[in-house]
């Protein structure tokens, strides 16, 4: 019977960190997945804190983490260990080849592909616009054929955005990947994996290049793995080079992702993919192992300690079938919602106030365990993490991969 | 300044009927709409054409007029129909007496009933309850609204009919007894016009009273709201009706890939109120899992409503209660020569509507052409050999949609161009197959005045990502080809297509769609930070 110091559940960005730190504290760890985790979807940088409940810019995530209410995953996690998960986060991808950089005292500034200046805490060097202010010499890189990216749309609003008097002019590059079925950011990506991609691009780009400060922004494109790409035009060029966030796939997201199964696999992390973990078998407050169904048939997964990181109602770990009856798939642990129709959701989809319906998560004690409506515990040695957490709204707020690390830390030291 | 001897006030089903009708008769006319073409009650229903069972117990002239209706419309809007063909079914819960009088009423109403085992019906319909205890065979049928309703102006245009969208009538001019305009806003400028006319047709559906009431007068219109449901799969391939007494949501009607479920019936005071709630949506559910009992396990894409323009002369009943008949006021009897009101009715029959006031106005005219409505498709259709050669520039299915969508005229341009420039040939839309090129296509004519206005006529974002992919898309491409000024505003554009679809998710908002919303804000708010916040 095998048996697993820690067993964690999901494959996003909170499910990973948790095997991760688990794995770095010489624990024996099993990582169950289903399906192949948000991070594709997801920009890959670190939002801690953009916006507070009120909707006011957050400048100083640290200071702004300190007031918020009791009930947010944050005021349970503590601000020393959301400090020390990003020192670890910072330390890692360091170690592992694709540094981000920033910290929890200003917000970075990452260009979207439709010319907004998004705040963020930690992001690779090929997203943090920071520096950006309008003045240097930008140009818009457009792929020939790249779905997804509209060079007009992030030229006239990123105007606004950096109050720019310049129109930022725009080039088209050409790859060889037309003439087939629809050219996405990977396929770029990959072609920039390419010496010769990349010594093309380099050609291409070589006559923009203004003597005093050029930089190039491009939508999410720069190879598949860490910085190297990035760093050889930045080199080749001797112009900066930046990418804007984009419509899925998500090719930061996929790094960040390579970059955590990569480092899973050197711990020795077992990873068991395409596993559905259906229910729980326990023993009072204690649970055992969790039975899961592979291709065939269910096998059971037993541990002393579970980390429940299936993403809430991103990704299915909690469904709400009917009205105002929210369910956690697995455990059956007590789900926390907004109830009334008012509070459920807000008039605007984007609005100046959180979305009721985006609170809805798992009900837990300081240490991230679930607990029931009178605050009682439910199971001692189950974690919960990242969207399963309740009581804060990731997209209003801007916290989503902040939550899911921290939360992801906390658990895995527990 | 415009003139024309005939305003239609209202651009729904009846008035672009009636634009066609006198069109054709060689009747100057001109059509004012205060938004977009068919945006109340034609486009918010169930996009059901009757074979008349509906109306087979309780109002046989609605029935018969429905069954002829239907078999013209099958002919004259061949690219507008899908021939589902129907299904009535009685659940073990009804009552069997209703069968038999219902039987009775489609025989005499000249509706082809025919009675299938319960087998058959579960073969044809295999998610059907198992507590079906009886099954007819109609000539029910799905209609696209929008489609058949731009394509009576298409039509229109070619006898010289014209249209303006965005123009609010705001004023009924007259003098001496006798009408002399209309007097217009145009809702996007602000700018406002007179329009030179005889004579006037008040076909604004639910908003008929207060059209009439700018001319002083009193029609009896009774605002009916319906609220319905579209589910993200085709439930059914015939459309589906409880064989009882009509009540809510006992019909479905498949649509495309898509089913539609309703409806319920409200009265209310107000037209332009299309709001629905979750207590709503909970009923339509409730009643609606009784044919289908899964019903909840299936993605709900959106909740609209819609309100029935009922007419109800004085002292007359309200709701459900009330006639689906349609009525045409002559306001010369109340002292106001040259002003019609034409109210009530049902999409299946809004040729005949349009046929009998356009009768009343020629007499009036002294014209004496004859209605050809009936008898000549509305647009003439995309040939085969046509079709056949743009296979190669469509994706998979996408040719017949386009065909169907567009007409011969743009989808011989829409060709051209994928033939031209092989990267049109992109995908905008994956759901509903729309081409960069036909984008481009509608995108460029001048009554596009936001995406919506597009969506309506490619139905880009109505399908199953509800906008995901295609409001960064649409709104890039609508700066780049639209006309309008208003189009080069990215933000705002997109915004307000997101918000539009949101209105219809948010009364929804249970099981998968909350997943789906949940990625459209965490691309919109969180990726593209469109939601921006306050910084001082």
């Amino acid at each position: 019977m095998k048996h697993a110091d820690t067993l964690v559940i999901g494959s996003g960005f909170a499910g990973l960190m948790a095997a991760l730190v688990s794995a770095n504290q010489r624990k024996k760890v099993t990582l169950l997945t289903c399906g192949s985790g948000s991070l594709s979807l997801n920009s890959g940088v670190i939002d801690v804190l953009g916006y507070d409940e009120q909707h006011n810019y957050v400048e100083c995530p640290r200071q702004a983490l300190a007031n918020l209410p009791a009930e947010h995953p944050y005021s349970k996690i503590g601000l020393e260990t959301v400090e020390k998960a990003v020192n670890y986060f910072l330390d890692f991808t360091k170690d592992y080849g694709f540094p981000y950089r920033g910290s929890l005292d200003h917000q970075l500034h990452v260009p979207t592909a439709v010319g907004t200046m998004k705040p963020t805490c930690l992001a690779p060097h090929c997203l943090d616009g920071t520096s950006l202010h309008g003045e240097e010499h930008i140009v818009i890189v457009g792929i020939k054929g790249l779905k997804d990216f509209y060079g007009n749309i992030l030229q006239d609003n990123l105007q606004q955005s950096l109050k720019g008097q310049t129109k930022f002019p725009i080039v088209e590059v050409n790859t060889p990947l037309l003439g087939g079925r629809d050219i996405t950011t990977i396929d770029v990506a990959r072609w920039l994996d390419t010496q010769a991609g990349r010594d093309s691009l380099v050609e291409q780009l070589k006559p923009y290049v203004q003597a005093d400060s050029t930089v190039f922004l491009l939508p999410q494109v720069l190879g598949t793995k860490g910085q190297a790409c990035a760093a050889y035009l930045h080199e080749k060029l001797g112009a900066e080079v930046l990418e804007t966030t984009c419509l899925p796939p998500s090719v930061n997201g996929l790094r960040l992702q390579a970059m955590l199964k990569r480092a899973l696999r050197d711990m020795g992390v077992e990873i068991v993919e395409d596993t559905k973990v259906l229910r729980a078998v326990t023993d009072g407050k204690k649970c055992t192992g969790v039975v899961a169904r592979a291709s065939v048939r269910e096998k059971t997964y037993y541990a002393d300690k579970f980390i429940l990181a299936t993403g809430g109602l991103y990704s299915g770990g909690i469904t709400v079938r009917e009205f105002e009856q929210p369910r956690e798939m697995i455990f059956d642990l007590p789900v926390y919602i907004e109830s009334g129709e008012e509070n459920w959701s807000n008039e605007q989809l984007f609005s100046d106030k959180p979305q009721g319906f985006a609170k809805t998560g798992v009900r837990t004690d300081n240490d991230l365990r679930p607990v029931d409506e009178k605050n009682q515990l439910v199971y001692e040695n189950v974690y919960v993490i990242g969207s399963n957490l309740g009581g804060y709204d990731f997209c209003f707020e801007h916290s989503g991969n902040g939550v899911a690390l921290a939360s992801a830390y906390k658990a895995a030291l527990m | 300044m415009e003139k024309a001897t005939v305003v239609v006030i209202g651009g729904g089903a009846t008035g672009v009927g009636i634009l066609r009708d006198l069109s054709m008769r060689g009747v100057n006319t001109l059509l004012v709409e205060k938004c977009d073409l068919v945006n109340g009650a034609s486009s918010r229903y169930h996009g059901l054409l009757h074979s008349g069972g509906r109306y087979a117990v309780k109002d046989q002239e609605a029935a018969k007029e429905c069954i002829i209706e239907n078999q013209i419309l099958r002919k004259i809007g061949k690219s507008c129909v899908e021939t589902t063909g129907g299904m009535f079914v009685r659940l073990n819960i009804d009552d069997p007496a209703y069968e038999e009088a219902w039987v009775k009423g489609c025989a005499e109403s000249g509706i082809e009933a025919t009675p299938i085992t319960r087998e058959e019906a579960f073969r044809l319909e295999p998610l059907l309850s198992k507590n079906v205890e009886s099954a007819y065979l109609v000539p029910d049928a799905a209609i696209d609204g929008f489609r058949m309703s731009w394509q009576n102006v298409e039509s229109a245009k070619r006898y010289g009919g014209r249209s303006l969208t965005y123009r609010e009538v705001i004023g009924i001019e007259q003098a001496n007894g006798e009408l002399k305009g209309v007097k217009v806003r145009n809702t996007i400028t602000g700018e406002e016009e007179l329009i030179e006319c005889e004579i006037a047709i008040n076909a604004a559906g639910g908003w008929a009273g207060k059209v009439a009431a700018l001319a002083g007068l009193e029609v009896g219109v009774q605002p009916d709201k319906g609220t319905l449901l579209a589910f993200n799969q085709r439930l059914t391939s015939h459309v589906v009706n409880r064989l009882h007494k009509s009540s809510d949501g006992d019909i479905f009607v498949p649509h495309g890939s898509i089913t539609i479920l309703g409806t319920s019936s409200m009265s209310i005071p107000d037209p332009e109120d299309t709001s629905t709630s979750r207590e709503e949506v909970e009923n339509l559910l409730s009643i609606g899992e009784k044919t289908f009992e899964h019903l909840r396990d299936c993605r709900m894409l959106r909740a609209f409503a819609g309100s029935r323009p009922l007419y109800i002369p004085p002292g007359g009943v309200k709701g459900r209660g009330a006639s689906r008949g349609f009525a045409i006021v002559d306001h010369e009897e109340d002292g106001l020569k040259g002003l019609f009101t034409i109210v009530g009715g049902k999409f299946t029959t809004y040729r005949l509507m349009a046929e009998k006031m356009a009768d009343k106005v020629c007499a009036k005219l002294g014209n004496t052409e004859r209605c050809r409505t009936a008898e000549e498709p509305l647009v003439p259709e995309v040939s085969e050999e046509a079709k056949k050669a743009a296979r190669k520039y469509f994706p998979a299915y996408g040719t017949n949609l386009a065909a169907t969508r567009l007409g011969p005229e743009r989808f011989e341009r829409v060709v051209k161009r994928l033939e031209a420039e092989p990267e049109k040939r992109e995908l905008v839309c994956e759901c509903e197959n729309v081409t960069l090129a036909e984008f481009e296509e509608i995108a460029q004519e001048d009554s596009c005045y936001q995406i919506n206005d597009i969506r309506r006529r490619t139905r880009v974002g109505m399908g199953t990502c509800q906008g995901n992919f295609c409001a960064l898309r649409s709104a890039g491409l609508f700066a780049q080809y639209g006309k309008q000024k208003r189009a080069a505003e990215t933000l705002t554009r997109m915004k307000e297509f997101l918000q539009g679809r949101w209105k219809g998710i948010r009364p929804v908002l249970v099981g998968r769609t909350l997943r789906e919303t949940e990625m459209t804000r965490a691309l919109y708010e969180l990726s593209f930070h469109v939601n921006g916040g306050k910084t001082e």
